[in-house]
């Protein structure tokens, strides 16, 4: 909500470094799919499987994380936040418009690649594209603000991040019945699952959970997350422990 | 604390940055209160219209240049003329030249004045620097002293922290000394030296008679010890007071020259070894 | 140097007096800094919040072998659940998390912090640094992933199973641990020396292990759907836990971990390994000409 604060971050965030780790995954999940469609065809079945298994399970949760440390991580970490800080501007104003960067870089560099992804690895008239294109844009959402909020509470947000990301909801989501109904990337998938109707069997795009339930559990953590970030951005001290 | 220049003086790790970061509003206190104008700093985001800090990091956002930075520092307090502002306050910094290059390629010195434009740029009544002199070299630090100096006289609140007790010393009016997180004294240094009655004043005379002056101070008994041997008289007096009464009267009555009087450790040094070392 | 007159200045001897006593040496020196790293991976000597991250990995990483030793005594199996090659690459997301978290703090702090010219001012060099940091870093991810498998050890034992079986699968299983950890450091050094920005380099070194795991999974299943399964097969080797695990089965004639039908015979039990040399000197030589421009002031 406030330009300059949006232009600061977006420059702080495309530095040389992040900005090649932000366009490699992408790239891998295009060419991904380029090998996916030539091994099955085109099978739309196999499409899913790549665009659910590794971009919405992989790509996504990666892409928001490395997105938020770059949005507000690195500024914490060295402490050049406190140009923004020490200016009559709210916080929340603050963590707003850094949010809406991170969704910005988020929906570039990983929901748009789902979509192609989906469209190059096979599709039926691109409906599979835009369900997974939804899903992934909820899931964005959530990621976004759980990750960015991270960023502000701990210092070791990346590492409890990936925890999250990987072992939570790709790994023990497969194990554990009861956790895959706490994990936001079925949550999204439930709005997908939704607008594919009777094709979201056969083409994999199933969840645990109905889309209302999803919806309200999507919007509960990403409004929780997002005041909890607020809240903690009031009060932040800034010292320089290692 | 009120308008003017006052040091914040302490040795390394003593809680100089605390403060001011307590001042500062990044840091609540544990007990108590910090106000500007009755006002609590902590959680108060509209308290920085009026105050400019300069903190200690190093850390700036690399990837802009001074330029862009400094405006981004006015468009963020909200300015009405946020070109002219950044304009003016990099003028004063002397940082005209090389504002157009990206900050990451700067010098020390030179992300310290970006730094002190960027807490000029509202023009605010309180200044807090922290360690504002780091990294500068003689004729920048001159530089930042004057221009400290011409802010205060206009009325403004300067706090500066340092543990170079020649830079405090330079433009301080009052200091604020703490040691070991603890606030040790405070308030014009001189006047702090003579609270400190147990460690007798120490002077250096120099007359055209020492040992006449030295047998007539130790007569009179002003003086703790006189010490002849280093071709000056030095004196140690704890009650200065007396000492500094009897000394001219003495000494005209033996009719000797006084030629010089020094007081040696009446220095912040001094003052400071002595706060330090209890 | 002319004499220095009372009135122009004398200097006093205060305490900063010239150093007599033995000097350690390189050896020592070398020693130290790889026991300084070993510990600080495990969070040893520092503040008691850095040792919450490695020791929670830590934690998940061997709780599962505890899970199976009871698994095996209460349901009285005469195997465990899972085999000793098939542990650690079946975790490889912890695994993978555990050097990505650790790596950055051997070496992205000393070169974010411009502290390299403090320590090859010393009687080291850098390569001496580089070796050092690496052995660390290896011996304590090896530390780690031996305790998973000597605690798969232990449980089998205590469920009382076939002796010399368990004994043979310890053995192979802390041979993929050796494997494992000299592959991981070196790409996890690698990146760190890469990324000293914080933060940055443990999503950098994921994202690179994840991709690797990501193309040799996929090229490897394509090529293998199209018949072409033995070229499908060595891709494996791009991948850390695709590598040791091609190792097991082609040395040790275990079942693929990953459920992989690698098939490859001679050839292949000479090019994975040769491929994890590979990969460890070829990381050791990028960090070493990483750490040759560094420090030059």
């Amino acid at each position: 909500m406030n330009g300059t604060v949006m232009q600061l971050t977006a420059r702080g965030l495309l530095g040389r470094r992040r900005a090649a780790l932000l366009v490699i995954l992408p790239l891998l999940s295009l060419g991904l799919a380029g090998l996916t469609r030539w091994a099955s065809h085109a099978d739309v079945h196999a499409s899913s499987v790549l665009a659910n298994s590794f971009a919405m399970g992989t790509l996504l949760p990666l892409m928001s994380l490395l997105v938020s440390t770059g949005v507000i991580g690195a500024e914490i970490d060295d402490g050049s936040i406190v140009y923004m800080l020490a200016k009559p501007l709210k916080r929340r104003v603050i963590l707003f418009s850094k949010l809406i960067v991170a969704l910005a870089a988020v929906l570039v560099f990983a929901v748009i690649p789902t979509m192609l992804t989906v469209l190059i690895a096979g599709d039926e008239g691109g409906r599979l594209m835009v369900a997974y294109g939804v899903s992934a844009a909820l899931a964005a959402v959530a990621y976004t603000a759980i990750f960015v909020t991270l960023g502000v509470v701990t210092r070791n947000a990346v590492v409890f991040g990936l925890l999250y990301a990987l072992l939570w909801e790709t790994v023990l989501g497969g194990y554990v019945p009861g956790i895959r109904a706490v994990s936001a990337r079925q949550w999204a998938l439930s709005v997908g699952e939704r607008m594919l109707g009777t094709d979201a069997g056969p083409w994999a795009v199933t969840s645990e959970v109905g889309m209302a339930t999803g919806l309200i559990m999507l919007t509960l953590v990403t409004v929780g997350a997002v005041y909890l970030g607020v809240r903690k951005l009031q009060t932040l001290t800034l010292s320089s422990v290692e | 604390m009120g308008p003017g220049v006052t040091g914040l003086l302490g040795p390394n790790g003593a809680g100089k940055s605390t403060l001011i970061s307590m001042m500062g509003g990044f840091l609540p206190p544990s007990s108590g209160t910090v106000t500007l104008d009755g006002v609590p700093v902590w959680r108060n985001t509209e308290a920085y219209r009026s105050i400019g800090l300069v903190p200690e990091t190093e850390a700036m956002y690399d990837m802009v240049t001074g330029w862009e930075f400094v405006l981004a520092n006015a468009k963020l307090h909200g300015l009405s003329k946020p070109d002219d502002a950044a304009r003016a306050a990099i003028e004063q910094v002397d940082m005209a030249d090389a504002q157009d290059r990206d900050i990451s390629g700067y010098s020390k010195g030179m992300k310290q004045r970006i730094k002190m434009a960027t807490a000029l740029v509202h023009d605010p009544t309180v200044l807090l620097l922290d360690e504002p002199f780091n990294g500068m070299d003689p004729r920048q630090r001159l530089h930042l002293m004057e221009l400290l100096q011409s802010l205060a006289a206009q009325g403004r609140t300067v706090l500066f922290s340092s543990h170079i007790l020649e830079e405090v010393e330079e433009i301080a009016g009052t200091i604020e000394v703490v040691v070991a997180g603890r606030h040790a004294a405070s308030g014009d240094f001189r006047h702090i030296r003579k609270l400190m009655t147990e460690r007798p004043h120490q002077y250096t005379i120099r007359s055209s008679d020492d040992r006449a002056l030295a047998a007539a101070i130790i007569a009179d008994g002003s003086a703790d010890s006189v010490d002849v041997s280093s071709g000056a008289l030095a004196v140690q007096a704890s009650d200065f007071g007396r000492f500094v009464h009897a000394l001219p009267r003495l000494a005209r009555d033996r009719e000797v020259r006084l030629l010089e009087v020094t007081p040696a450790d009446e220095s912040l040094e001094s003052v400071f070894a002595y706060l330090v070392a209890r | 140097m002319a004499d220095n007159d009372a009135s122009q200045g004398v200097i006093h001897d205060i305490g900063f007096r010239h150093y007599d006593g033995e000097r350690l040496g390189r050896g020592w020196i070398v020693r130290s800094l790889l026991v300084e790293t070993f510990r600080g991976v495990f969070g040893l000597g520092r503040p008691a919040k850095a040792k919450i991250m490695p020791w929670v990995l830590i934690g998940i990483l061997l709780a599962p072998p505890l899970v199976f030793a009871l698994v095996a005594v209460i349901l009285g199996l005469d195997t465990l659940p899972m085999s000793y090659t098939a542990y650690l690459p079946g975790m490889q997301f912890v695994v993978s998390l555990l050097v990505a978290s650790r790596a950055p703090y051997c070496v992205s702090r000393d070169l974010r912090h411009g502290v390299m010219p403090l320590y090859l001012s010393r009687p080291i060099r850098r390569n001496d640094y580089v070796l050092a940091e690496f052995a660390g870093l290896a011996l304590a991810m090896f530390a780690v992933l031996a305790a998973a498998e000597t605690l798969l050890f232990v449980g089998a034992l205590l469920a009382k199973l076939a002796l010399g079986a368990q004994i043979t699968g310890y053995l192979q299983g802390l041979f993929v641990a050796l494997v494992l950890s000299l592959v991981l450091t070196a790409i996890g050094l690698v990146i760190a020396a890469f990324t000293p920005r914080r933060g940055l380099g443990v999503v950098a070194i994921i994202t690179v292990l994840v991709v690797l795991s990501g193309i040799a999974a996929i090229v490897a299943a394509l090529l293998v759907e199209n018949g072409n399964a033995t070229l499908g097969n060595y891709w494996g080797a791009l991948d850390p836990f695709a590598l040791v695990d091609g190792i097991a089965v082609l040395w040790f004639g275990v079942d693929s971990a990953l459920g992989r039908d690698v098939a490859l015979g001679l050839t292949g039990g000479v090019v994975f390994p040769a491929a994890a040399i590979g990969i460890v000197a070829g990381g050791i030589g990028l960090l070493m000409r990483r750490y040759r421009k560094v420090g030059v002031v």
